[in-house]
Formats: C-alpha cells, sequence, structure tokens
C-alpha cells in the first residue's frame, strides 16, 4: 500500500535526505555563525549544532505560510510548486520565506555562537565540522521516516568520523537523543561518548562567572528532562551563576511540553499549548524563562501572547551574558 | 493502492482547532486535572505501597497477555461450571449478533458504562434491532439524551456544565430542571430506579476478569452497576480478552491498583460477579435467580485484541487499565478532550484505535497529533510506552507498512 502524507512532511523529510536540513538551508548559511571563531575541523571533542537554531527562524515561516493558507486556494498550489521546484531544483528558502525577519535570523544564528563562546570560556577545546555538518535526522526518526534515516544517517557519520572526535557535544537534546538511542541501532560500530552542552557546562560549573539577574524559571524540555534525565543539572548551573530558581509546579520529569512537536501539521493548536505553558512558568514566580532547545525556545516565544512582558531564552543566551566580550 | 489522507488531516485539525477554542472542554478539563492530580496524590500518600503493586500488576498482565489463549478457555470453563454462559466473540459482528441473541426484540436494557459497549455501538445497535436501551452511568446518560460520544473514558460528560445539563433534562423529563447538580442527579435516579425494576436485562462491563473462578470485578461508585446487575432477571457481561487474569489474588491487586489511578480514591462499591443468583435454602436445592438475575452470560471480545497480543511492540497497551490518569496529563488532551480520539482516547486511545476501534486510517490523524513528549509514561501506573509505539505506527503509515 502507498500512502500520501501532509505535504510539509513531504518537504521536510526531502529535504532532509537531499540537503541535510529540514529547511535546505546551505551548508554555508548554516555555518555562517563560526566566521572569525576559526575552529579546527579536527579534534577530540566535536561541537555539534545540526543546524537547529539557525533554521528556527525558517521554520516559523513555514507554519505561518501553512497557518494562512487553504489546501485548495491559490496559495496552495503555489506551495505545490514549491514543491516541484523542490523536486527539480531543491527547496530555495531564501526566496520562500523572504518575510523571515533579520532579527529573528541573527538571534537564533547567534545561539551558536554564544554556545561556542561558553565552552571556551570554560575553557574546552573543540572542532566544528563547518559547512559540512549535517542535520541529525531526528525529525524522520520523529515523524517516522526510518527507513530513510537510515540511509541518511550512514552520510551524517561519515562526516562526523572525518572530525576524528571520540566525543560529540550538541546543542539539541533531539540530536543528542538520536546519537544515543537510534544511531547505535542504524550504524555499525557508533561508539561516540554523547553530550550535550548542557553536560558539559554542568561539569565545570565552578568556573562560571556570576551573572546578576532577577530570578529565573526552568522550562524543562522533554527530551532532556525524561529521555535523558537532565533536570538537576541545569538548577546547580545557575545555583553556581547566582540566580535563584523558581519552579514551575509542572517541571523536571512531570514537565509540560511546549507544543513544538506538533508544530508543522497542527500549528493553531501548537500556539495554544506553548501559551499554556508559557502561563504556567509565569505563575512560578518568574518571568523569565529559560530552556535549553531549540524547539521549546521557539515554541514558547510562540505561545507568549502579544505584549507579555516576559522574557524567554536559551540557557545558552542566559549563559552568554557572564562570558568577557 | 494509494491512501491519501491530506484531506483527513485537514479534517482533523479543524476539528481539534474548534475544541481547543471551547470554553467548556477548557474549563471542565483544567478542573478535572486539578482535581485528578490532588487526589491521586493524596491517596498514594495514604497507600504508599501502590507503586510496588502497579509493578506486580504490570507483571501479572504481562504473563496474562503471553498466555491469553489459555486464560480465555480457562475463564469460559469457569463460567460455565458457575452454571452461566460463556461466549467468545471474534469480532465486532459477532459480539454485537451474541449480544442480540440473547435478548431479542422488543425489550427493556439497562446498561452499566463501558468502553466496550461503546467500541461496538452496542446501545445504538440493540435499538436499531428494536430494543429500548437505558444508560444508567450519569454521564452516559446525559450523552444519551444529547446524542453524543464521550469525551473522556471515566468522566464521559465531562464537558458539559450544569446549565446544559439541565436544558437537555428539562426537555427530555418535559418539565423544568433547574441547574442544580442535586436536583439534576435527584431527576436522573428517580427515572431510572423504575428502569431497572421493569429491565428485562442488564448489561455490564468489567474491569478485571479471573479465569481461575470466572469473577467479575465491576468498580463503581454511583451505584447504577449494581442495581442494572442486580434487578433485571438476566445479566449479560461484555468485556474485552485484555481484562483476564489468571486468579482470584490477582484480579484483586489489579482492581486496586485500577481504582487508586482512576482517582476513585475508595470506590464506594466493588462488584464481584461470578454467576446467576441461585438459593438453596429450601431443602438444599439448588434454584436459579432468587433475588438478583436468573440467567448469566459472558461474552468475551476479541475484535483484534489477540492479534495486538502477538505483536511485540503493542502487546504493552493491552496492560492498559483505563484508568485515564495519562490522559489528564496530555498536554494535547488537556485541550481537545475526546476529540483527541476516535472511541478511545489520547495516545493510548490512539494505539487501541489502529487495532482495536477503527483502524489505521482512523488513527493516522491523532497518531501525528501527539506530542511524543512522554508524560503519559511518567502517570500510567502500567509504565506503557505510548510514544514508542506512536513512532512505530507513525513508520506503518509512512511506508504503508500495515492491513486495513
Ligand atoms: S495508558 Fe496507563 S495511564 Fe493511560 S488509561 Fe491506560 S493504564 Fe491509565
Amino acid at each position: 500500500m502507498e500512502t500520501k502524507m501532509p505535504m510539509v512532511l513531504d518537504v521536510i523529510s526531502e529535504n532532509i535526505i537531499k540537503h541535510g536540513s529540514p529547511l535546505a538551508l546551505k551548508g554555508s548559511e548554516v555555518a555562517s555563525w563560526a566566521k572569525g571563531l576559526n575552529l579546527p575541523v579536527k579534534g577530540e571533542l566535536l561541537f555539534y549544532t545540526g543546524g537547529e537554531y539557525q533554521m528556527l527562524p525558517f521554520i516559523d515561516s513555514l507554519v505561518k505560510t501553512i497557518t494562512h493558507l487553504d489546501q485548495g486556494s491559490k496559495v496552495f498550489s503555489m506551495m505545490m510548486g514549491a514543491r516541484n521546484l523542490l523536486n527539480k531544483t531543491g527547496f530555495s528558502p531564501e526566496k520562500m520565506y523572504a518575510s523571515v525577519l533579520a532579527k529573528d535570523k541573527d538571534r537564533y544564528n547567534s545561539v551558536c555562537f554564544k554556545a561556542a563562546k561558553v565552552l571556551k570560556e570554560l575553557e574546552y577545546e573543540f572542532c566544528y565540522s563547518g559547512n559540512d555538518e549535517l542535520y541529525s535526522g531526528a525529525l524522520l526518526y520523529e515523524l517516522g521516516y526510518l527507513e530513510d534515516m537510515e540511509k541518511y544517517v550512514q552520510r551524517v557519520v561519515e562526516v562526523i568520523k572525518k572530525s576524528g572526535a571520540k566525543t560529540i557535544v550538541c546543542l539539541s537534546p533531539h540530536a543528542a537523543e538520536v546519537f544515543k538511542f537510534i544511531y547505535p541501532k542504524m550504524v555499525k560500530d557508533f561508539d561516540f561518548e554523547i553530550r550535550t552542552f548542557v553536560d558539559l557546562v554542568w561539569e565545570r560549573r565552578e568556573k562560571l562567572a556570576k551573572i546578576q539577574s532577577k530570578s529565573v524559571v526552568i522550562h524543562d524540555s522533554c527530551r532532556l528532562a525524561r529521555e535523558l534525565s537532565i533536570h538537576q543539572e541545569l538548577r546547580d548551573i545557575l545555583e553556581s551563576v547566582g540566580v535563584e530558581v523558581k519552579e514551575a509546579a509542572m517541571n523536571r520529569e512531570w514537565t509540560s511540553c511546549c507544543g513544538g512537536p506538533i508544530k508543522i501539521l497542527f500549528p493553531e493548536l501548537s500556539h495554544v499549548i506553548g501559551g499554556r505553558r508559557v502561563n504556567e512558568l509565569k505563575e512560578s514566580g518568574s518571568e523569565h524563562i529559560l530552556t535549553s532547545c531549540p524547539y521549546c525556545l521557539s515554541a514558547l516565544e510562540g505561545g507568549l501572547a502579544k505584549g507579555d512582558s516576559a522574557v524567554i531564552e536559551d540557557l545558552i543566551e542566559f549563559l552568554y551574558r557572564g562570558v568577557k566580550a | 493502492m494509494t491512501v491519501d489522507f491530506r484531506k483527513d488531516f485537514v479534517n482533523y485539525e479543524k476539528s481539534l482547532n474548534a475544541a481547543s477554542e471551547d470554553k467548556n472542554i477548557r474549563t471542565a478539563i483544567s478542573r478535572a486535572v486539578t482535581s485528578y492530580r490532588n487526589t491521586v496524590a493524596e491517596t498514594l500518600e495514604r497507600f504508599p505501597h501502590t507503586p510496588q503493586l502497579a509493578e506486580e500488576v504490570q507483571e501479572i498482565k504481562s504473563q496474562s497477555m503471553a498466555n491469553l489463549d489459555n486464560l480465555v478457555e480457562q475463564a469460559m470453563a469457569s463460567v460455565e461450571r458457575n452454571k452461566g454462559k460463556a461466549f467468545y466473540a471474534k469480532d465486532h459482528q459477532a459480539a454485537l449478533e451474541i449480544a442480540l441473541g440473547i435478548i431479542g426484540k422488543g425489550k427493556t436494557v439497562v446498561k452499566g458504562k463501558s468502553m466496550l459497549g461503546e467500541e461496538l455501538h452496542l446501545r445504538e445497535y440493540l435499538e436499531d434491532n428494536g430494543n429500548e436501551v437505558w444508560e444508567t452511568d450519569l454521564g452516559e446518560f446525559i450523552l444519551q439524551l444529547r446524542k453524543e460520544r464521550p469525551m473522556h473514558i471515566l468522566s464521559p460528560s465531562i464537558h458539559v456544565p450544569r446549565e446544559q445539563v439541565a436544558e437537555v433534562f428539562s426537555k427530555f423529563f418535559n418539565k423544568e430542571v433547574p441547574p442544580d447538580i442535586a436536583e439534576e442527579v435527584k431527576v436522573v435516579r428517580e427515572f431510572l430506579r423504575e428502569k431497572y425494576f421493569t429491565a428485562d436485562i442488564g448489561i455490564s462491563g468489567a474491569n478485571v476478569v479471573a479465569a481461575d473462578t470466572g469473577a467479575m470485578v465491576i468498580i463503581e461508585n454511583e451505584g447504577n452497576v449494581r442495581l442494572a446487575t442486580g434487578a433485571p432477571p438476566v445479566h449479560i457481561v461484555m468485556v474485552g480478552v485484555e481484562k483476564l487474569v489468571p486468579t482470584f489474588q490477582d484480579a484483586m491487586k489489579v482492581a486496586e491498583v485500577t481504582w487508586r489511578y482512576a482517582q476513585y480514591g475508595v470506590p464506594g462499591y466493588v462488584n464481584i460477579v461470578s454467576g446467576p443468583s441461585k438459593t438453596g435454602d429450601i431443602e438444599k436445592v439448588t434454584t436459579y435467580g432468587a433475588h438478583g438475575p436468573k440467567e448469566f452470560y459472558v461474552i468475551f471480545v476479541d475484535n483484534g485484541r489477540k492479534e495486538m497480543a502477538k505483536e511485540e511492540k503493542f502487546s504493552q497497551a493491552l496492560h492498559c487499565l483505563r484508568c485515564g490518569g495519562c490522559m489528564y496529563e496530555c498536554p494535547v488532551f488537556q485541550v481537545t478532550a475526546g476529540h483527541f480520539g476516535h472511541t478511545y482516547m489520547g495516545g493510548i486511545g490512539t494505539i487501541w484505535t489502529a487495532f482495536v476501534s477503527g483502524g489505521m486510517e482512523k488513527a493516522a490523524p491523532l497518531v501525528y497529533s501527539c506530542l511524543r513528549c512522554g508524560r503519559c509514561v511518567e502517570r500510567c501506573p502500567m509504565s506503557i510506552n505510548v510514544p514508542g509505539m506512536i513512532g512505530e505506527l507513525r513508520e506503518r503509515i509512512v511506508y504503508g507498512k500495515y492491513e486495513d
């Protein structure tokens, strides 16, 4: 039997398979944050972004386009046109999403830069695959494209192997999850040590400079808290930098999902769920929300009501405040 | 053959969006969630042995599912030994026909709450075949009058506030019923009381069945099941085969874990029925139908369950106690209620939709609305790995690896 899935799934899965990025971003674009840092391409520890933070502003545009789109309308057939385009020449997000704000692009792009700076500050030495880095394929796994993933990951591993690294540090818990639990099932001798950004910071947290800030509240990411059992570490890190943490009623392994995972198929519902989580977090008494996952960051931002004064940041962005410029 | 899911997704999304804007659902569920979390936390504190008992029950369940054919056979023999009549229904149609064969036409039937009943569309079928059928669970009764389907497995009419209940009751009873909960309960009590004692047949489900004794364990608070299964001259139990466990002792463990997580605290009633009513008080001659039913029937329903039991990746879904806890913790369910579902709801309901009630095509959109956030697993007393199963279903859907 053959099945026809919603178009957005076709677009995303084909993009990953053909272009190594769910939104077909170019390697040079994904790696642009690293200009000037002169990171080596080989080393013991591989810094892995998977392009996830970099693509966030584009996901939102894709979702926005879909939300305002009635299947059967003109715009919809334009999208279909875009899909044909994808089959022939590859998807062109630059043109498609001309509406993406430069400030959003800059913000999400700089998350990787800031993460690298924080790790440097803690005296970690690492390498980065630059333009060659490929997306982990986590969405293929999430969305059920496992047969495709099995083929795709072999290419990712080739790139990783070129670095000569033994350990991979992932910024996104989704990448860490698939490297840890899925890759070993699909790739022979995938024996890399998989760490998260949070792990590494936690180990050297004593070295972090103090940060002046009012209290914060942590939004535990589902993957980080439940799959990877990382939640106390976040609190320890914040304690080390001298910041008070308020707790949401549902936290740690009981954390409420940000709604992000269904954003591409059910954007309005995802938005409602994100908004509810923002409110749940604010009930802690802090309006400064920190998370440690690209999708949580974007989904919570999306769920923030107009005019809401709450601040939502990735832990990376927050810790960068303590880094000397 | 090509199955195009695009339209289904669009329609499903519309229904989810509409539900998420429904104020009644929003208020009702958030009230229910708070009360669920509080009661369960409090009773777990009072009965701290529960999580460990739940682990024991997981083991009982997985043994039972591995041994399902034997258990069915044994349970049927036990029921017969108790002077009841036992049937096995392979599928949906067979289950309905067996029930109708016992009931016939022109009868009055009182019925307890049962998800299996929903799965089979039992009430509608019996009505279409010339019977009068009354739901006796208050929530189900409200839905019967509103011609709606349940929005939660335990609190089916969770989305209907008292004002709307008053409205539908006033119309049905043809008199002014005020939006006062006590009054609303009272009118139904009066109405159904008469039905219990004039009904020809009572139908119930069961929460657990002990194969060794043929004991059907039914947990409830309202007392409607006692009456519906005790007053009429005939009692029919319709139960899914996944409810079977080997022994009576096992059944008690399953029952306790079920009610604890199903927010009963301590349930008002636990009914244990193993056969027809009987007496030997006159000359030690056993005579059936003393005060309770003279006839007792049990229909064990498969309808896809054995198939599921055979699938290594899915058999764990049959351990579900239907406590409803996962639904309260599900961020999607919290804003859409039973709209995230077909007959069975939420993440676990999606798995059941694929195998038991609806098939993969009904399940596909539901499968993709799961966040796979995993909080249901934290809550579930059986630690059912729903997100893992959802992942497996996605793969089958994407590559068309299923038969419908
Ligand atoms: S899946 Fe688990 S939590 Fe959900 S209803 Fe079943 S037993 Fe209860």
